[in-house]
């Protein structure tokens, strides 16, 4: 008996908004279909209205975990139209953020990943001392969530000794517990049997479905933006790109404890060989006329910023690739053939932002279920009449 | 492979303090270089509405009240604030900034109209030589004013 | 004064009330020792140390809106939860906590009462798999075939583990099985591995971490209970609350020893031992993660059935030997 069953667009695995439609046969999945649209901010259209400064808080609000992975790919976008370069300082800053980011969002996977298999003790657990992370960030930049640490030109805090002695004290902390959950990552039987062997993505495959982040790597592929092409600090940081060659869930979240190691590893050097000196230099309030791709390796694969400048103050045309979005065919790809047990584990590790990747708005006839995909042209000419008749007004009154 | 590889943890912290801070019960510390909301030192503001221009969420709003006398109307609207403390950053007063954030964080309210908070004040002269002694080392709290 | 104690046992002790309230006392301690297992604080705020919270949850259930689906088939839908409520109440009575007068033995002491218990025992899961298939939800249906599915591998193993002590002390009858090791308390040591595979697979028939697959919230929302709302939904956690007392009180009596010392001495060695048991089921829910449908029958095929078999022979052959 073959029927469809729809994940979403509200379910308890998805914390976002998304529909899968399975096509199941008993519980095995033979065919998925995946519908984006329900979460569209045309956060894209309203970048065009905002300065280049208000931007980077606008593109901070893209993401809610990798919320320094997107402001940094702006503003290294920016910096570039610019043509300025950010002072050592600054960049060592940027890139510790950076790390201690990539450090939250795998505890913070790990930990979803255990929800998802039903081990809610190891999701507890790795939450818990996901705090320490987030109370060092917290310490930094005076925000758990939304950092705002970059700023065109450098970032906007610096660090002192107490600081940087808290964060190592922390960061000490950390590495003993990451050891821990890998031993019982690799340990628990219930555990590793609901993860090996699921959601298989060939090397091949994951080349030719451009899979992109700890998805790839798990898949073999060694393809990180850190290494193929260094910002910020990284050039200097001495790292590896962590691989495993299983193709499975049990492999992603292999490399993502790696990925832990190494962060620990790369915020230690950084804290120890922090360069003195200026945390920003000054930024012109205009960009000449040119056009720049900005890459970044966020904790869930490369992110990329496609901005278009005009001589204003403003971006003509600022356009996001989450890494999500990159990684949705691949899943599709994972999905078929699997267990209906294993849909939320295998979607879960690619580690889905489903509000970053919103970038199409695909129309639906309730009556008919006839679906429509909007064109880009089409779509900017709806904004730009709505743009036209400007219905914002700055002291609107609430309406009640 | 070994089985119940959680237990000991699991055991150990049977006989451990829960980690949870009991919140509403127990107030929370937040660390010194915490983004709370933003307010204003009237005294010091030179009106040059720098914060106005760069704020994201366009929650700043600068309105000259009489213009002979130089005396302005600043609100903030913190229903729109996202606290990201990019005016205290734009504010060019030297060395005492003008604009601060403070500490709070619980600022829920059943209106949005009590969150807006409102100073009007006569523009201060910028300075060439910064006079740190003219800047009350601890403002008052800004009063905050419900709307009609 | 017999009718009243009669009256009395089905109401108040060991009847509804006592049900009741003991099961939403075990349903708190679960939670509690769970979430201190998780070093995390479980309810607080409800009454002493959050003890009143199970209660509370039951309440508000109560006061919700019910819904029932339009295609469900109304009768059955709303039947259910009564049925299995009725259902685990009278498997409570049989457990041989405190026998009134001789009319309630005759009625609800028999040889032969253990099978009855194990039976209304497994009626649940026949419950649980007509409430998900009666609300014609896709997520139900898919629970209620998961239900049947881990059915076929738990209840052998836990009917060969519970009736290994009962062959050992020659006896059919639950009062008579917790007498005989009252009287030879050594004899509960071969007993020791029955009692592991009783405690996996009542953790199976219960549905609780790692065999909730009937209802794996992240996989198929609420499984069997999506679509049920309300005083419904209230009276199946009910349910299961006291399927957990009755199990773990089954277990407590045919691997423990009983319940022996009358009223009083009867109801706190009751307490401790069902308590004893639940501190174990809640130690296995935080200890595993969840496992697939499939992976569950293989488990029981493969390593409960058989051990549950040894168990038997272990108990043949002392019974054989020694006896």
């Amino acid at each position: 008996m073959k029927f469809t069953i729809p994940i979403g667009p509200q379910h308890p695995a998805l914390k976002e908004p998304i529909s899968l439609r399975m096509t199941v046969e008993g519980e095995v999945i033979r065919d998925a279909d995946i519908r984006l649209g329900y979460n569209h901010r045309g956060l894209e259209k309203l970048a065009e209205e905002r300065t280049w400064i208000q931007n980077i808080y606008l593109m901070e609000r893209i993401c809610g975990i990798c919320s320094h992975s997107h402001t940094t790919c702006y503003v290294q976008g920016v910096e570039k139209l610019m043509e300025i370069e950010p002072p050592k300082r600054g960049l060592y800053i940027r890139t510790l953020v950076a790390e201690l980011e990539r450090i939250h969002s795998h505890l913070l996977w790990l930990g979803v990943a255990g929800h998802e298999a039903g081990f809610d003790s190891f999701f507890m657990y790795t939450w818990r001392d996901r705090e320490v992370v987030m109370d060092i960030l917290e310490m930094i930049s005076g925000n758990r969530v939304h950092y705002a640490m970059n700023t065109i030109g450098g970032v906007r805090r610096d660090l002192d000794d107490l600081q940087v002695k808290k964060i190592l004290d922390g960061l000490e902390v950390l590495k003993k517990r990451t050891e821990y959950y890998f031993k019982i990552g690799a340990n628990e039987p219930t555990f590793v049997a609901r993860l090996a062997g699921v959601g298989y993505l060939s090397k091949e495959r994951a080349m030719d479905l451009c899979a992109v982040g700890p998805t790839a790597r798990a898949s073999g592929v060694t393809r990180d933006v850190r290494k193929d092409d260094p910002y910020a600090a990284y050039d200097e940081t001495p790292f590896d790109v962590c691989t495993a060659d299983t193709c499975d869930v049990l492999g992603r979240t292999v490399v993502r404890i790696k990925e832990l190691f190494e962060s620990y590893k790369i915020s230690e050097f950084l804290l120890k060989s922090l360069p003195a000196g200026g945390i920003a230099v000054k930024a012109p309030k205009r960009a000449k006329p040119n056009e720049v791709l900005s890459r970044y390796e966020a904790p869930r694969g490369e992110n990329t910023h496609y901005i278009k400048s005009n001589g204003t103050d403003k971006p003509e045309r600022l356009k996001v690739r989450a890494p999500t979005l990159a990684n949705y065919p691949a899943t599709v790809e994972m999905l078929r053939n699997g267990f209906i047990a294993d849909i939320p584990l295998i979607f879960a590790a690619i580690d889905p932002c489903i509000c970053c990747a919103e970038r199409a708005v695909e129309l639906v006839n309730a009556r008919t279920g006839e679906e429509k995909a909007l064109r880009f042209s089409e779509l900017r000419k709806l904004a730009d009449e709505r743009f036209k008749n400007p219905s914002l007004k700055r002291n609107a009154v609430w309406p009640f | 492979m070994r089985l119940a590889v959680f237990l000991p943890e699991l055991l150990r912290s049977l006989f451990k303090k829960p980690n949870t801070v009991d919140y509403p019960f127990k107030k929370l510390d937040v660390p010194k270089d915490f983004r709370g909301t933003p307010f204003l030192h009237p005294e010091i503001c030179i009106a040059c509405r720098a914060c106005e221009r760069d704020c994201p969420a366009e929650a700043i709003e600068i309105t000259s009240v009489v213009e002979a006398e130089k005396k302005f109307k600043m609100i903030i609207h913190n229903d729109r604030c996202i606290h990201c403390a990019q005016c205290v950053d734009s504010c060019p007063t030297n060395p005492v900034k003008a604009m601060e954030i403070d500490h709070l964080f619980e600022t829920a309210d059943f209106d949005r109209h009590n969150l807006k908070m409102e100073w009007e004040f006569v523009r201060a002269l910028p300075k060439k030589e910064p006079k740190p002694a003219a800047a009350p080392p601890k403002p008052e709290p800004p009063k905050t004013e419900p709307a009609q | 004064m017999a009718v009243l104690k009669t009256v009395l046992y089905l109401l108040v002790y060991p009847g509804i009330l006592f049900l009741f309230v003991y099961a939403t006392f075990c349903e708190w301690f679960d939670r509690k020792v769970y979430a201190r297992l998780q070093n995390r604080m479980g309810p607080t705020h409800t009454g002493p140390w959050g003890i009143l919270q199970p209660v509370a949850d039951f309440f508000k259930l109560m006061s919700k809106e019910d819904v029932v689906p339009e295609k469900a088939d109304k009768i059955l839908f709303t039947l259910l939860p009564i049925f299995g409520l009725a259902i685990v109440a009278t498997a409570g009575l049989l457990l041989p906590i405190w026998h009134s007068n001789e009319a309630v033995v005759r009625m609800i002491s028999f040889p032969g009462d253990i099978i009855v218990l194990l039976y209304l025992l497994s009626l649940p899961t026949l419950i649980f798999f007509l409430a998900g298939w009666s609300s014609t939800n896709f997520f139900s249906t898919i629970g209620g075939t998961r239900v049947l599915t881990m059915l076929f591998g738990y209840e052998v193993p836990l009917f060969m583990a519970v009736l290994s002590p009962a062959i050992l002390a020659n006896s059919w009858r639950l009062s008579e099985i917790a007498l005989f090791y009252q009287k030879k308390p050594l004899l509960i040591l071969p007993n020791l591995l029955g009692f592991v595979i009783a405690l996996i697979s009542v953790q199976a028939k219960l549905e609780r971490t790692p065999f909730d697959i009937p209802h794996a919230e992240t996989e198929i929302v609420g499984g069997t209970f999506t679509e049920y709302s309300g005083k419904k939904l209230a009276f199946f956690r009910l349910m299961i609350d006291i399927e957990l007392v009755v199990s773990s009180g089954l277990v407590a009596t045919v691997f423990l020893a009983g319940f022996p010392g009358g009223l009083w001495l009867g109801l706190l060695n009751f307490i401790i031992k069902t308590l004893f048991v639940i501190f174990f089921l809640s130690l296995i829910r935080a200890l595993t993660s969840r496992i697939r449908v499939d992976q569950v029958v293989s488990f029981a095929w493969k390593y409960l059935a058989p051990l549950a078999i040894l168990q038997l022979l272990v108990v043949i052959l002392i019974k054989g030997l020694l006896l």
